[in-house]
């Protein structure tokens, strides 16, 4: 049986960058070559949720959501737009599975981890993972708490904490929340857009990737959800959908 | 008149939306918009390259519908099979062929715009309400900008039109939108290019 995956994310009326990762991971998968097909959808851009599926050849395909937290959105909107019923449904024909946004995975961790290096960090540093949050949704959180349990489970950093940019513990508040003298913030966003590139590097007063405090110091990563070894996550994240 | 579809099959020229497509030795040639004299530039065929060739108009504003008729002029590009102009369109017009083809087939499945109203929840639940009136010339005011054929709004297709079986998420947050102007009428503002093609609440889009 042919098997697909296709990708979807929110898109953008306004901003062309927001669906940017979406198609680059779309473009891994597609060169790594183990699906018959990649597809992708967005809520705000077209091929439309509601219709993307159309263009899938594959018998079998699976849905990932290239988003970091379950909520509205994976619970709700895509589920209604492209008609699933659960987490197997049959839409058209086909055997579509659901798969949870990418952003619960545990594998995941290793890409939080990889980014910390990236950024400079040395493994003796606290690592801080950065989610969104919103005091609106209490589920936004848990993918991000999640994250950080799992990267302290890796064992690499020696404290791992987790801070948000709209809740509490806020990112300011980040020196207060861990022992170590230095520390490596990495944002557990899909992109590199507005937040990661611009407000929060503004709201914690950065200088480039950095910030001095008394003797103390932060720096500051990439996105998780750009960095290439994403793609991987989605494979087996896909192969554990399979089993389904 | 043949689909996009039975055009590449038979090796024919065609028109898919803003685009003329022509076979062009082995390949094809894929032509945007023509603009006066001016000599089209030359781009890859690549779907990523092409892609975001075609995500900007002429004066540099973001698309965000594909089919918008404003796209970039003068350029053409070179497809070496029929697999790579198939790719080359999908990235300009997602599911363009894909949905002609279907139409021609009768199989296109076709969702009323009351019905993806309907269904709206959170932020554009507000669209449900929105008057049939005001429906109709929404759907006027955004159909008229777009190369695709609205087949849920009973339309005709049309050579070169694509085949568009479900109303877009811009005419939907126009909807959105729209229904909140039909209670709180905003105050007249003169057209102004700068505002972004979907920037709805800004006035003078």
């Amino acid at each position: 049986m042919s098997r697909g995956v296709l990708l979807v994310g929110h898109g953008s009326h306004h901003s062309p960058s927001s669906s940017t990762p979406v198609y680059n991971h779309a473009r891994r998968l597609r060169e790594r070559g183990k699906f018959d097909e990649v597809r992708t959808g967005f809520w705000r851009e077209e091929p439309s949720l509601a219709r993307a599926l159309d263009g899938c050849e594959a018998a079998d395909v699976t849905v990932v959501p290239v988003m970091v937290s379950a909520g509205y959105f994976t619970s709700e909107v895509i589920p209604r737009e492209m008609r699933l019923t659960g987490r197997v449904s049959r839409v058209d024909g086909k055997c579509v599975r659901y798969a949870a946004p990418f952003g619960a995975h545990p594998s995941l961790a290793k890409v939080i981890v990889q980014r910390a290096l990236e950024a400079g960090a040395e493994g003796t540093e606290a690592l801080a993972v950065l989610g969104h949050g919103t005091p609106r949704n209490p589920d936004s959180e848990r993918n991000v708490y999640e994250q950080t349990r799992y990267v302290a489970a890796l064992g690499r950093f020696p404290e791992v904490t987790t801070v948000f940019l709209e809740q509490e513990p806020n990112m300011k508040d980040v020196f207060a929340l861990v022992q170590a003298e230095r520390v490596v913030m990495v944002p557990l966003f899909v992109a590199d857009g507005w937040h990661v590139g611009e407000t929060i590097p503004e709201e914690l007063a950065l200088d480039g990737d950095e910030l001095r405090q008394g003797g103390r110091r932060l720096r500051y990563a990439r996105a998780v959800g750009t960095h290439p070894a994403v793609a991987g996550v989605i494979e087996e994240m896909v192969a554990e959908a399979q089993t389904w | 008149v043949v689909s996009p579809g039975e055009a590449i099959a038979r090796r024919q020229p065609f028109t898919i939306g803003q685009l003329e497509v022509t076979p062009d030795g082995e390949g094809w040639l894929v032509r945007g918009p023509a603009s006066g004299d001016s000599p089209p530039e030359c781009v890859s065929a690549d779907p990523d390259a092409l892609r975001e060739w075609v995500r900007f108009d002429d004066s540099g504003r973001y698309r965000p519908l594909p089919g918008a008729l404003n796209m970039r002029s003068a350029w053409e590009c070179r497809c070496r099979s029929a697999g790579e102009l198939n790719a080359a369109l999908e990235a300009v017009y997602p599911l363009g062929v894909v949905h002609t083809a279907q139409a021609e087939a009768g199989t296109l499945r076709v969702v009323p715009l009351d019905d993806v109203l309907a269904r709206q929840t959170g932020r554009y639940r507000v669209s449900a309400g929105f008057s049939a009136e005001g429906r109709a010339l929404a759907a006027r005011v955004i159909c008229e900008c777009c190369a695709r054929v609205p087949l849920w709004n009973g339309a005709a297709s049309r050579p070169g039109g694509i085949a568009c079986p479900e109303a877009c998420s811009v005419l939907v947050s126009f909807c959105r939108e729209a229904a909140a102007w039909e209670k709180d009428p905003p105050a007249p503002a003169a057209p102004d290019r700068a505002v972004g093609f979907a920037d709805f609440e800004t006035p003078g889009n």
